[in-house]
């Protein structure tokens, strides 16, 4: 068998493929052979097993070879980027580049770019998030390292300028074309975070108390708070006249003062607190909002100490005043009512005698 | 209220006329607001328009077109001494191998012959357009962010046949395919090209090592510090200047463009040819048959030139 193979060889001419007629010449690099070619040997060798398996081979190689020589040469890579290694990757950076350019171009024929200072001020928030580099990973199907997702994001940063810019300005078609671009490197999580530290609204309950929380140090407290109701004002009773004195000259316009009371875990407040520190840090927030006498307050108040307690009530006391009136916000978020302080006992740490208190030195 | 607006609006008028307007909204809160906006701008841009004729009279017409977008066919001796192609490296870095393209020496810079220059870009010009003719694959590699576009917008002239690297070149592209393209699309695709063009060759030396190993045609701008012989057709021309790339690579990529638009006359001109013929010899079995009997008679006859051997 190798016998006849090898005489096929020697009966061709050696540079068959080159100086057949009926064929034209196709270059090496678009045809469908995929091995590399060999060079021609020079000079009389032996031919032993080795040397003719390997002609064999490439008597079979030819074969394949001149079958397929006829068919078309095989297409072209889709991608221009082909040859960058990352196709996908760069052709939707030129695509995002292409958008942006053919954007700026459209609002500057529609005189919105550039954008003065007020105008830019009046823009709609479109407040964002795009994917993570992982995500975008999975989707340009190369590893997205931070610097190229910093270059993706500042385009996607450009464009999303576009998009405010379309919509405020109310150009739809623009705007939904933009749209389309953003949405895809939008992460999927973005309303999920763009809500978070949003906080829910109180609402108040079918009798108009508002049930809120407040938290100090290791207590906790519930406090429910109610405004208190005008009752119809009973006519004063003169004192003079009762008695028969004489009428004083000049009577003191009557003021109405309500009065509100303050119970926690059903004690009233002075029995509660007897130091007029915790009374005051309790009372601090309705003296701010201005609303001292306004509601009545009754709390449930659970661990910690004094300090920590009042300091809780205190905090569910300002959180319940914003639920009845939101205009207050400002004023008890400058005095940081509304803030749970984040200060906790500071754990004892080794080779201290506490927190921070060193062991005395001594010097041998 | 007047006398603190003033002091601003001094200020203000410094800045261009378009962004500022006595009567400027504080905000602009509704549609009919943005809807002023543009229209006082527009109105301000026509105006600004029509009283330009009224200034001093232009008599030249001439305005620099822009080599990115819009590159010339040939490049011209002047507008590449304009783009300052001619300004090598220092003479002290000049490679001995570039003395055939060197002018000469000034300021301690060689200066290259733009004389040498216009044919070898001619030469390589219609390399590209015969190449592109008969299907060829071409990559533009330039490694620079000037560079970017420029690649860019060569590789989309040429369609489908045009490819660009505008970023790094990896190593072991062509000489390590399999890994890196992966069998499906090696066996499927082309991938080695038929030709490869570098704007800046100092930077992708691992490009044309590969080009070499993988027998691959290659143009390149050669600088007064580089060594002509690493390219194929050297084009010497300063490598470090974005507007010489421009003109280069516009002229290359036309001439591209060109080659397969011969190309494509050519096929169309055949297919014509072709479907005209079928009408005067309509396919019959006949016909056919004989027509594959004759076939096989070819292939089977002993070609010129070569005697038959009887073992």
């Amino acid at each position: 068998m190798l016998r006849s193979q090898v005489f096929a060889v020697l009966r061709r001419p050696l540079f068959y493929r080159f100086v057949s007629t009926t064929r034209s010449f196709i270059p090496p690099s678009q045809l469908n052979h995929v091995g590399e070619s060999r060079p021609r040997r020079s000079g009389v060798q032996e031919l032993d097993a080795a040397l003719m398996q390997e002609i064999a081979d490439e008597v079979e190689a030819e074969e394949e070879d001149l079958d397929e020589i006829d068919e078309k040469p095989k297409p072209h890579p889709e991608s221009p980027s082909f040859y960058t290694g990352r196709a996908s990757y760069y052709d939707n950076l030129i695509e995002l580049q292409n958008a942006i350019s053919s954007t700026r171009g459209t609002l500057k024929r529609l005189h919105l770019l550039p954008l003065p200072e007020f105008a830019r001020k009046s823009l709609i928030p479109m407040p964002t998030v795009w994917k993570t580099p992982r995500e975008m990973t999975v989707d340009f199907e190369t590893t997205i390292t931070i610097s190229r997702y910093r270059k993706v994001i500042a385009l996607l940063n450009e464009l999303n300028e576009y998009l405010r810019i379309a919509t405020t300005a109310g150009y739809e078609e623009i705007a939904d074309k933009i749209s389309g671009i953003v949405t895809i490197f939008e992460s999927g999580k973005k309303d999920a975070i763009l809500t978070r530290g949003i906080r829910k609204p109180i609402e108040l309950d079918r009798c108009g108390r508002s049930y809120t929380s407040g938290r100090r140090k290791t207590s906790t407290a519930r406090v429910w708070m109610i405004p208190v109701k005008e009752s119809p004002q009973e006519e004063d009773v003169d004192v003079e006249e009762v008695f028969g004195l004489p009428q004083s000259q000049s009577k003191a316009p009557a003021v109405n003062v309500s009065v509100s009371t303050i119970l926690i875990n059903n004690f009233p407040i002075v029995e509660y607190f007897p130091q007029p520190v915790d009374r005051e840090r309790l009372v601090r927030p309705l003296k701010i909002a201005g609303v001292l006498g306004k509601y009545n307050i009754f709390t449930l108040v659970r661990g910690g100490g004094t300090t920590g307690q009042s300091g809780a009530i205190a905090h569910g006391i300002a959180k319940g005043i914003f639920a009845h009136e939101p205009e207050t916000g400002t004023v008890l978020r400058k005095a940081k009512l509304l803030r749970r302080d984040p200060r906790m006992v500071e754990r004892k740490k080794t080779g201290l005698a506490k927190a921070r208190k060193a062991y005395t030195w001594v010097k041998r | 209220m007047n006398l603190i607006l003033r002091p601003r609006l001094a200020r203000l008028s410094r800045k261009c006329p378009r962004q500022f307007s006595t009567q400027a909204p504080e905000s602009l809160e509704t549609q009919d607001d943005w809807t002023n906006f543009q229209q006082t701008r527009s109105s301000l841009k026509t105006l600004m328009d029509s009283l330009t004729r009224y200034g001093s009279h232009q008599t030249s017409n001439w305005s620099m077109r822009n080599p990115l977008h819009k590159p010339a066919k040939d490049a011209t001796l002047s507008a590449l001494l304009a783009s300052g192609a001619h300004f090598g490296h220092a003479s002290s870095r000049m490679n001995p191998n570039f003395m055939p393209y060197a002018y000469g020496t000034r300021a301690g810079i060689t200066l290259i012959d733009l004389d040498h220059t216009l044919p070898l870009l001619r030469r390589a010009a219609k390399l590209v357009r015969a190449i592109t003719a008969n299907d060829g694959q071409i990559v533009f590699i330039g490694t620079r962010p000037d560079l970017r576009p420029v690649v860019q917008k060569a590789a989309f002239r040429l369609g489908e046949q045009g490819f660009h690297v505008g970023e790094r070149w990896l190593p072991g592209t062509l000489t390590n395919k399999w890994q890196m393209f992966g069998h499906d699309t090696v066996r499927s695709k082309r991938i080695i090209p038929d030709l490869v063009i570098l704007l800046n060759p100092i930077q992708n030396m691992n490009a044309i090592q590969e080009c070499a190993l993988t027998n691959v045609p290659t143009i390149g701008i050669i600088d007064s510090n580089v060594d002509p012989r690493i390219v194929m057709y050297p084009i010497p021309a300063n490598d470090e200047s974005p507007r010489t790339a421009e003109i280069i690579a516009g002229v290359l990529s036309i001439a591209g463009r060109e080659g397969i638009a011969l190309r494509q006359a050519e096929e169309a001109r055949m297919r014509l040819a072709v479907d005209t013929a079928w009408e005067d010899f309509p396919a019959t079995e006949e016909a056919v048959s004989e027509f594959e009997k004759k076939e096989e008679q070819e292939d089977t006859k002993p070609l010129d030139g070569e005697e038959s051997f009887d073992y």
